[in-house]
């Protein structure tokens, strides 16, 4: 079966301390300044599986974010290549692209379109999401008057109406009330039963242990080790001690 | 530009939330868009016709001035926009997939707004002034995508560059003013000394400029060798501001 995200030696490698200013490029040419590169991933390679909950876990600054975001193709890598065969949805930060001033209303229709959907899938989705988000009463105030709360639930609930091939979770269930950690992880679990592929960046082991089936370690930007949940957060548990 | 038929309701999302956000944003909303090119139009008129004369043929100097301000305040205000834009839509870029060229297109999209509410006023004031109608006003519209051509090419390379030298952007407001002092706006393209005259029409801009003068206010067809110029300067920096940004888009997200 083809994979629906394949990294093949994949590596990424940020600049540290480059000059973002014409001034400074200006002063470079004079009198030049080492920039010092930094590898966020060395070499990585792995398959995800249409239909597997893959979980990524590692300490900080590990590479867990960046190989979420080449697989959400915003960022590109330096070596190797990201392969990816399916629609995406990112729930990497949610509310990316919601502008304050306007509406939930009309904040629906933008984010619905930046995550790709027409107007009129929209049209049709609109009351649902809605619904999810419990914002019936607020939906035509203008997002900064949301709570937190409410803006993540009005986020959550467009990402997860775009019908992806693909989940991209990042530490969201870390926000929000218990009973809306507990709507979204039911519906992380009705997207799995429907085939969906979920990839997941999470420090809460208990989440990664029990949701997925296969999880991958990282530790300086190189895959120490992967396989089944119990075995790899063990290993973790040992090298974080 | 395939993506652009593909991400149509995307374009138009981001374009009326600019024009939204700002009309929400102030009390006194789009009238801005007309309250500054006019107190423009005054000063300018009183400095312009009182105090040093500029030759205008039979055409008062206001609405001489008016006809080259509308489009130059669109131009100017475009690339300023769509310079920014990038910058200003950072949790956009690192965190969704989508063809970042519609980010300074829907800047530019945005600034429409202003250039029809100030067109109109144009149409008023050459009603007012009495000027006779041409028809070589069915050209404007040709110029105008000329003109549009040129100003996406510009912007293609000032919004991505932009990102990695983020005080383009201080700079270029400076640089919009030369830029508007060296183009025929203010003054008549006859006051151009002649031994400077080449280096004056290499930049589209006045040629344009000039392009609208003469089918709006004196009913002459635009001159063919400088409208073939600014055609062709266009289009190549369409096209090589188009690749340039491609190739610079694949590297937003890792300096934003």
């Amino acid at each position: 079966m083809k994979p629906i995200i394949k990294l093949s030696r994949v590596s990424k490698k940020y600049r540290r301390g480059q000059r973002l200013l014409l001034k400074q490029a200006i002063l470079d040419f004079f009198k030049p300044q080492r920039e010092e590169d930094f590898w966020a991933l060395k070499d990585v390679s792995f398959n995800v599986m249409r239909g597997e909950v893959l979980g990524i876990i590692g300490a900080n600054g590990s590479g867990k974010s960046t190989i979420l975001k080449l697989m959400a193709e915003v960022i590109f890598p330096t070596k190797g290549e990201v392969e990816v065969n399916g629609k995406i949805s990112p729930l990497i930060e949610l509310g990316a692209g919601f502008h304050p001033e306007l509406t939930g209303r009309e904040n629906i229709y933008l984010n619905g379109t930046i995550l790709g959907l027409t107007t009129n899938q929209i049209d049709e989705k609109f009351d649902s999401i809605v619904k999810f988000a419990q914002l019936e009463e607020f939906i035509d105030t203008a997002v900064k008057h949301y709570s937190s709360g409410m803006y993540m639930r009005l986020g959550f609930a467009i990402a997860i109406h775009v019908d992806p091939d693909i989940l991209l979770v990042d530490e969201i269930l870390a926000v929000g009330d218990i009973a809306f950690q507990k709507k979204c992880l039911d519906k992380m679990k009705s997207f799995h039963e429907m085939g969906v592929t979920i990839v997941i960046i999470s420090h809460a082991l208990d989440l990664i242990q029990t949701f997925c089936q296969r999880v991958i370690l990282l530790q300086n930007g190189v895959v120490v080790t992967s396989g089944s949940p119990q075995k790899v957060i063990e290993k973790y548990r040992k090298i974080m001690n | 530009m395939q993506n652009l038929i593909k991400y149509k309701d995307l374009y138009w999302q981001l374009t009326f939330r600019e024009i939204n956000a700002r009309y929400k944003q102030s009390v006194l909303g789009y009238a801005w868009a007309i309250i500054v090119p006019l107190m423009n139009l005054i000063v300018l008129s009183i400095v312009f016709s009182y105090l040093f004369r500029v030759p205008t043929g039979n055409i008062p100097y206001p609405i001489f001035l008016f006809v080259a301000l509308v489009p130059w305040t669109f131009f100017s205000n475009s690339l300023v926009a769509a310079t920014g834009s990038i910058m200003e839509n950072g949790a956009l870029i690192t965190k969704v997939k989508l063809p970042r060229e519609i980010i300074p297109l829907s800047a530019i999209g945005s600034k429409s707004i202003d250039l029809i509410l100030t067109f109109l006023i144009l149409l008023v004031l050459l009603f007012i002034y009495k000027v006779e109608f041409h028809q070589t006003f069915i050209l404007v519209p040709f110029i105008f995508i000329f003109q549009l051509t040129f100003m996406v090419g510009v912007a293609f390379f000032l919004s991505a560059t932009n990102v990695f030298f983020r005080d383009i952007g201080n700079v270029l407001g400076i640089f919009l003013t030369i830029w508007m002092y060296l183009t025929p706006v203010i003054y008549s393209p006859q006051m151009i000394p002649d031994n400077l005259k080449l280096l004056f029409y290499l930049n589209p801009m006045t040629s344009i400029i000039n392009a609208y003068r003469d089918t709006i206010l004196y009913g002459n067809l635009p001159n063919f060798a400088q409208m073939s110029y600014v055609i062709f300067i266009s289009g190549l920096l369409l096209v090589l501001g188009y690749l340039y940004f491609k190739k610079r888009s694949k590297q937003f997200a890792d300096v934003i």
